[in-house]
C-alpha cells in the first residue's frame, strides 16, 4: 500500500512505498517524480527552492534494497545501503577495498551514516567521489522499471552535467562491482576551501597485475570535467612509478577540462588534476610491489575512516 | 569605588566552573528564541530586490494577495506615509529601512513583506510579487565609491543613539559616510631620515561572514498600546531604543526579549529583524515572527571588506620610526556601526608599537552591497593584516628575526600609544613571549620534506574597548542564599551567565549553581549598553561585582545589627556571617529570615559602571583617554605550504591573550581557541564573493567554515594576566583577543616557507599555486 503525506503548499507530495513494483508504477505514472533515498542531496535542494519534483517516492519502506551480496564475480550493493556501510563493513574492505577507501572520502560521517549508494550515483554530480572509484574497478548499475531491468556501466552512466542514463520511469537498484584480486588502487582528494570541501580535483588509480608484460592503469577523474571521467593506459610492467606517473597524465590531460567556480579557475584545477592522477598512481603503485615509490604519495591504508583525524591528518601533510 | 579595595572572599574566581547551560545544550534542552512557545504569530517573508541599484517604480502585490493563506502584503512606500523617515533606522546614520522605499541599493535588499498563515505561503507568496525597476548605475568597488558617484545616497542623516557618534555630520554627494584621521610627528622627516628602511604594501581582506549555528530570529506582537519583542539579538537595551524611536511611543511600551543565542558573533547586533517585525504588528495589529534562512542570514550583515595602504619605516638602529596607513571600509549599503568601526580600527591602524610619526586615514564607504556590520574584532583585523604584514617584512629588510623585532618595538606599560592615551595592562610582549616559546620558536626547523615547505610565523594585535559605554545590575539576594542576577548582558555561547554568577558568587562566597542569572528582558532587566567587542566582562562584569559587594555591605550591617557589634567586626564566610568579637554565626537563611521574619524573601541591590574618556580630536585623533582598556593577544604558527598543491596546512598553533586576570580560565581558553580557528577560515579560504553587486557563494554548500579536519593539529591557548586596576577582580574580555593577529601570523608563516609575500586574503591554494609559478618563473 502507499502511504500518502499531506503536503504543505509548493511543497512536493511525499510516497512511501513498499514494494519495489509500488515504486516502479509511481515512477512510470507520476509527472515529476523524484526517488528519495539518504535525501542528503534532495534535502538540500528543497531547502534552496531549486528541487522541480512533483512528488518523491521515498524508498526507506521498500525491503532487500540495502543489502551487500557477495556474487561469483564481486559484490552486488543495494541502492539503499549507506556510505557509510561502503566504508566501513569488512566484506566490501575486503572484496572491493578502493571502493571502501573512495566511499570513506564523502562529505563527512553524518552525511555518510544517511546517504544512500544509489542516491549518491543517481545525483550525478561531477564532483562525486565513488564513482572515480567504480569506474576503474569496472562496475555497473542496476536499473529497473515497471519495463524490466536493465544494466549499465558506471563509465557511461553519467552522460551530461548533472545529468545520468537513468531514464524517466527508472531507479538505481544495485550497484554490481567486480572484486578487485590482484589489482592495487590509490585515491587522491583535492579541496581548495575546507579538507571536506567538495574536491576541486580527485583521481583514483587502478594497477592490474601483469599480463604479458603490460599492466593496465585504470584512472578516475572527479570534479576535472562536466561529468566523471575514465581513461586507461597500458604500461610496461617493469616500468618505474615516475614512467607509471607520466604515461598516466599523458592519458588523463586531454580529458580534463574543469569547471571554472568559486573554488578555483580552469588552469588552478587543471594542475591540480595533474596532481590528484600522480598521488592517486603513486599509491596505486606504491602497492603493486613494484621498486620506487613516491615520497609524497605515501597511502596509510587508513584513510577514510571516519573521525581517525590523526590518519586524514597525516594523508593530508603527505599531499 | 565601592569596595573594589577589599580582599575577595572568596571561591569563585579563577575557578574552572562548569557553564551553567552546558547541560541543556548537550541534551538540546535549551530554548533558543525560536523555540519558545509563543501566541499563535504570521509568518513573514519578504520579496527581495534583484537589482543593485535602482528606482522602484510600481510593486505588484496582487498575485500575492490572491495566494491562499496570505493575511497582508506590505510595502516599503505604504509604511514611509505610516512612518515618515522614522523608519529609517541605524546606530551611526538614519539611513536604513525595513523595507526599501523608493530605491532599492543592493541585490537582495527587502521591498515587500507577505504576511501569512504558515511559511510555505508565505514563501509562495514573495515570489509572486513584482517589482518595476528603473536601474541606477551601481558601485561595486569600495575605491571606485571613494572616488566619486554614482552616490549610494544622497543625503547622509546621522542618528544620536550612542554617546561616541554624537558627532557624525549630515552631508552630500558622497560615499564616504565618515573619516577618522590619526596624526603624530612628522612621517616624510622621519622616512628620510639617513640608514632608515621602509616597506610599503596594497592590502585587502575580503568580506566575510559570520555564520552563526542559530539563524537570524524576532518575533513580535502588539498587546494593547504595547509592543513585546522576542528576539535572538545581542542589543536587547538598543533594540528597545530604535524601536521605541520608530514607532514613537515610550520605552515602557517596549518590551525586548533576547534568548540564549546560538553564535553571533556580531550578526545579531542593533537593527536587524526587529524594525520589521516591530511596524508590522504595530501596524497590522497581529503577532509576526520572521526566521531568517541560512541563504537569508548572508545578506542580513557582512564582516567589512577592507582595503589598506600602508608603509612602515625603521631606523637604522631597528627602531620604528613612522607608520601610515591608508583604510577604506567598504560598509555596503547602510552605514549600520561602519563609522565607529573606521575610526575604532584607525586609531590603532599602526599597531601595538612605539611609533612616534603617524599617518592614518580611514573611511567608510557606502557601495551597492549588502551592509557591512559589526564582525568579532570590529574592523581590528582588517588592519592588523596590514601593520602585522609590514612589520614582518620591515623585520627581514633589517636582518632582525621578526619576533625578535616586534619585542624590541612592543608599547610596554605606561608607553603612550600614537592614538595618545597611555598603555595599562596590556602585555603584548608577555603574548609574544608565550606563544613564540611554545612553538618553539628558536629551535632547528626542518624545511623541506617531499614537496612540503615548512615555516614559522608571529604576529601580534591590538584593540581598545569600546568607550564610553554604560552598565548596571541587580542583584536579589534570595532568602534560601540563591542569588537571581538581572542584567542585560546576553549569553551567546561565551560563557557570560557563568562568568557573571563567578564574579557574584565572589564577593558572597556563593558555590557553583546558586546564581541564577535572567535572560535579557528590557521590562526586568537594566540597560547595558551592548553584548558585544569583548566588554562584558569588564564592564557588566564592574556593575556585577559592584552590586555583590553593595549586598555584602547589606549582610554585614544586618549581622552586625543581629549580633550587636560593630560592621567592622562582622564578617562574610562561606559558612555564613561570624562576629569576630564574640564568635556568634548566622548563616544567609536565618540572617535573612529573622530581618524580615518570613521565608522568601529578597535583599536587593544594584549598581552602575560607566566608562568616560575624552573625545579624540578630529583632526589629529589624538585623545589622551580613547579607551577604557587595553586588549593584547599574540599568535605563532608552525605550518607547511605543498608546493604542488597550494595547500596551507597548519601544524601548531599557540595564542594567548592578556586577560587582566580570568574569572574563569577554562572559558577564556575556549575563547581563545574558538577566535583562532574562525581566523584560520579567514586566513585560508573564508570569503564572500560578489559578481556584479550578486553574492555568489552565499549558502553553506559554498561559503566554507573550518571544519573539524582543519583545525591545526595543534593548539596552544595561553592565558597571560597582567590585572587591570580597574577590572572586576582585574579581570578584562577576551572573545576578540585572538583572532586580530591570527591571519597575518599564518601569512606570515607561508612567508617564511616559501619566500613569498601574500597582501591579499584568503590564502586560497590558488593563490599560492600562482605565486609559487611566478616565482619559478621569475626565478
Amino acid at each position: 500500500m502507499t502511504a500518502e503525506m499531506a503536503a504543505p503548499l509548493g511543497a512536493p507530495t511525499l510516497h512511501r512505498p513498499d514494494t519495489l513494483d509500488e515504486v516502479c508504477a509511481l515512477l512510470g505514472s507520476l509527472d515529476q517524480a523524484m526517488v528519495y533515498g539518504g535525501g542528503t542531496a534532495v534535502q538540500i535542494l528543497i531547502k534552496q527552492g531549486v528541487l522541480f519534483a512533483s512528488d518523491l517516492v521515498d524508498l526507506s519502506l521498500v525491503p532487500d534494497l540495502d543489502g551487500i551480496e557477495r556474487t561469483d564475480t564481486g559484490l552486488r550493493v543495494g541502492a539503499m545501503v549507506s556510505l557509510r556501510r561502503m566504508e566501513t563493513d569488512p566484506v566490501v574492505r575486503r572484496i572491493v577495498p578502493l571502493a571502501a577507501q573512495v566511499y570513506g572520502h564523502v562529505a563527512n560521517p553524518r552525511v555518510r551514516n544517511t546517504a544512500s549508494v544509489g542516491g549518491n550515483l543517481a545525483h550525478g554530480d561531477y564532483r562525486l567521489d565513488p564513482p572515480t572509484a567504480l569506474m576503474v574497478l569496472g562496475a555497473r548499475v542496476e536499473l529497473r522499471s515497471s519495463a524490466g531491468v536493465r544494466h549499465v556501466p558506471v563509465r557511461d552512466f553519467f552522460v551530461g552535467f548533472q545529468e545520468t542514463a537513468v531514464a524517466p520511469g527508472e531507479l538505481v537498484t544495485a550497484v554490481e562491482i567486480p572484486a578487485q584480486t590482484g589489482s592495487s588502487s590509490g585515491f587522491a582528494k583535492l579541496s581548495s576551501q575546507s579538507v571536506n570541501d567538495w574536491p576541486c580535483a580527485s583521481a583514483a588509480a587502478l594497477v592490474t597485475s601483469p599480463v604479458q608484460g603490460q599492466r593496465e592503469l585504470r584512472l578516475g577523474l572527479g570534479a576535472l570535467a562536466e561529468v566523471p571521467k575514465y581513461v586507461s593506459v597500458d604500461v610496461p610492467s617493469d616500468a618505474g612509478v615516475a614512467d607509471a606517473v607520466r604515461l598516466g597524465q599523458e592519458a588523463a590531460g586531454p580529458v580534463i577540462d574543469p569547471i571554472p567556480d568559486i573554488r578555483g579557475g580552469a588552469d588552478f584545477k587543471r594542475r591540480l588534476g595533474l596532481v590528484a592522477v600522480e598521488d592517486a598512481i603513486r599509491a596505486a603503485w606504491g602497492s603493486t610491489g613494484g621498486t620506487e615509490t613516491g615520497a609524497a604519495g605515501r597511502s596509510t591504508g587508513k584513510e577514510g575512516s571516519d573521525a581517525r583525524r590523526n590518519s586524514r591528518r597525516r594523508w593530508w601533510r603527505s599531499r | 569605588m565601592l569596595g573594589e579595595t577589599r580582599v575577595a572572599a572568596g571561591g569563585a574566581v579563577g575557578e574552572r566552573w562548569a557553564r551553567t547551560d552546558a547541560r541543556a545544550k548537550v541534551r538540546g534542552e535549551l530554548l533558543y528564541a525560536a523555540d519558545q512557545p509563543l501566541r499563535p504569530c504570521l509568518d513573514v517573508v519578504v520579496h527581495r530586490s534583484t537589482r543593485p541599484h535602482a528606482l522602484i517604480g510600481s510593486v505588484d502585490t496582487e498575485r500575492a494577495m490572491a495566494v491562499d493563506g496570505v493575511v497582508a502584503v506590505v510595502t516599503g512606500a505604504q509604511l514611509y506615509k505610516l512612518f515618515g523617515n522614522a523608519l529609517m533606522t541605524g546606530p551611526a546614520f538614519s539611513d536604513q529601512p525595513c523595507l526599501a522605499v523608493d530605491r532599492v541599493r543592493y541585490i537582495g535588499e527587502p521591498v515587500a513583506a507577505v504576511l501569512a498563515r504558515g511559511l510555505a505561503p508565505a514563501r509562495t507568496a514573495a515570489d509572486e510579487i513584482e517589482v518595476d525597476y528603473t536601474e541606477l548605475e551601481p558601485v561595486h568597488d569600495v575605491d571606485l565609491a571613494v572616488a566619486g558617484g554614482p552616490y549610494v545616497h544622497d543625503v547622509l542623516r546621522p542618528s544620536v543613539v550612542f554617546g561616541d557618534l554624537k558627532h557624525l555630520r549630515g552631508k552630500r554627494d558622497t560615499n564616504v559616510n565618515y573619516e577618522y584621521t590619526l596624526r603624530r610627528g612628522d612621517v616624510a622627516e622621519a622616512a628620510a631620515a639617513e640608514g632608515g628602511r621602509t616597506v610599503h604594501e596594497e592590502f585587502w581582506c575580503p568580506p566575510t561572514h559570520h555564520v552563526p549555528i542559530e539563524l537570524p530570529f524576532t518575533a513580535a506582537w502588539r498587546d494593547g498600546d504595547r509592543l513585546e519583542i522576542l528576539s535572538a539579538t545581542q542589543t536587547p537595551s538598543y533594540v528597545r531604543q530604535s524601536v521605541a524611536d520608530l514607532l514613537g511611543i515610550p520605552l515602557n511600551a517596549v518590551r525586548v526579549r533576547s534568548a540564549p543565542l546560538g553564535g553571533s558573533f556580531g550578526a545579531k547586533m542593533y537593527d536587524r529583524l526587529e524594525p520589521l517585525a516591530a511596524v508590522l504588528a504595530w501596524t497590522q495589529r497581529t503577532a509576526v515572527r520572521i526566521t531568517a534562512s541560512r541563504e537569508e542570514a548572508f545578506l542580513l550583515t557582512t564582516r567589512h571588506g577592507a582595503a589598506v595602504t600602508g608603509s612602515m619605516t625603521a631606523d637604522k638602529d631597528g627602531r620604528i620610526v613612522a607608520a601610515t596607513a591608508d583604510v577604506r571600509y567598504d560598509t555596503g549599503a547602510y552605514a549600520d556601526v561602519g563609522p565607529r568601526i573606521t575610526a575604532k580600527s584607525g586609531m590603532v591602524a599602526t599597531g601595538p608599537y612605539r611609533v612616534e610619526n603617524v599617518d592614518v586615514r580611514s573611511r567608510c564607504v557606502y557601495t551597492n552591497k549588502p551592509s557591512a556590520g559589526p564582525f568579532r574584532g570590529f574592523g581590528v583585523p582588517q588592519v592588523t593584516w596590514s601593520h602585522e604584514s609590514l612589520v614582518d617584512e620591515l623585520a627581514r629588510e633589517c636582518g632582525v628575526d621578526p619576533a625578535e623585532f616586534r619585542r624590541r618595538n612592543l608599547l610596554r606599560e605606561g608607553d603612550v600609544a600614537p592614538v595618545g592615551t597611555p598603555m595599562h595592562s596590556a602585555d603584548f610582549a608577555g603574548c609574544l613571549d608565550a606563544v613564540t616559546e611554545a612553538v618553539g620558536w628558536d629551535t632547528p626547523l626542518q624545511r623541506e620534506e617531499g614537496r612540503l615547505r615548512r615555516g614559522r610565523g608571529v604576529a601580534v594585535g591590538v584593540k581598545a574597548v569600546l568607550t564610553p559605554t554604560i552598565a548596571n545590575a541587580v542583584l536579589q539576594l534570595n532568602q534560601d542564599a540563591s542569588a537571581t542576577l538581572l542584567i542585560s548582558t546576553v549569553d551567546m555561547g561565551q560563557g557570560s551567565d557563568t562568568i557573571m554568577a563567578q564574579i557574584a558568587a565572589e564577593a558572597l562566597c556563593l558555590g557553583e549553581g546558586q546564581v541564577r542569572v535572567v535572560a535579557a528582558d528590557t521590562d526586568v532587566t537594566p540597560y547595558d549598553t551592548i553584548t558585544a567587542g569583548s566588554r562584558s566582562t569588564y564592564h557588566t562584569g564592574n556593575a556585577v561585582r559592584r552590586a555583590a559587594d553593595a549586598m555584602r555591605d547589606k549582610l554585614l550591617e544586618l549581622a552586625a545589627e543581629r549580633f550587636g557589634v560593630a560592621v567592622t567586626d562582622v564578617k562574610l564566610t562561606g559558612d555564613g556571617l561570624v562576629s569576630a568579637e564574640n564568635q556568634q554565626k548566622v548563616s544567609i537563611p536565618e540572617l535573612l529570615h529573622g530581618h524580615f521574619g518570613a521565608r522568601g524573601t529578597t535583599l536587593t541591590t544594584e549598581a552602575n559602571f560607566t566608562t568616560s574618556w575624552v573625545p579624540y580630536d578630529h583632526e589629529t585623533g589624538q585623545s589622551e583617554r580613547v579607551t577604557e582598556h587595553w586588549f593584547a593577544g599574540a599568535v605563532a604558527v608552525q605550518l607547511t605550504v605543498d608546493t604542488a598543491t597550494g595547500r596551507v596546512h597548519v601544524e601548531h598553533l599557540a595564542v594567548a591573550g592578556d586577560v587582566g586576570r580570568a574569572i574563569n580560565p577554562k572559558l577564556v581558553e575556549q575563547q581563545l581557541t574558538g577566535a583562532a580557528i574562525m581566523g584560520v577560515g579567514h586566513a585560508l579560504f573564508d570569503q564572500m564573493v560578489f559578481d556584479e553587486g550578486q553574492i555568489v557563494n552565499g549558502t553553506l554548500l559554498d561559503y566554507q567554515l573550518p571544519s573539524v579536519l582543519d583545525v591545526p593539529d595543534k593548539i596552544t591557548p595561553i592565558i597571560v594576566e597582567s590585572p587591570h586596576r580597574s577590572g572586576p577582580y582585574g579581570a578584562k574580555g577576551v572573545g576578540e583577543t585572538t583572532i586580530i593577529p591570527l591571519a597575518p601570523a599564518i601569512a606570515n608563516a607561508v612567508r617564511d616557507a616559501i619566500g613569498i609575500r601574500f597582501p591579499r586574503l584568503p590564502l586560497t591554494p590558488e593563490r599560492i599555486l600562482t605565486a609559487l609559478a611566478e616565482q619559478e618563473a621569475g626565478a
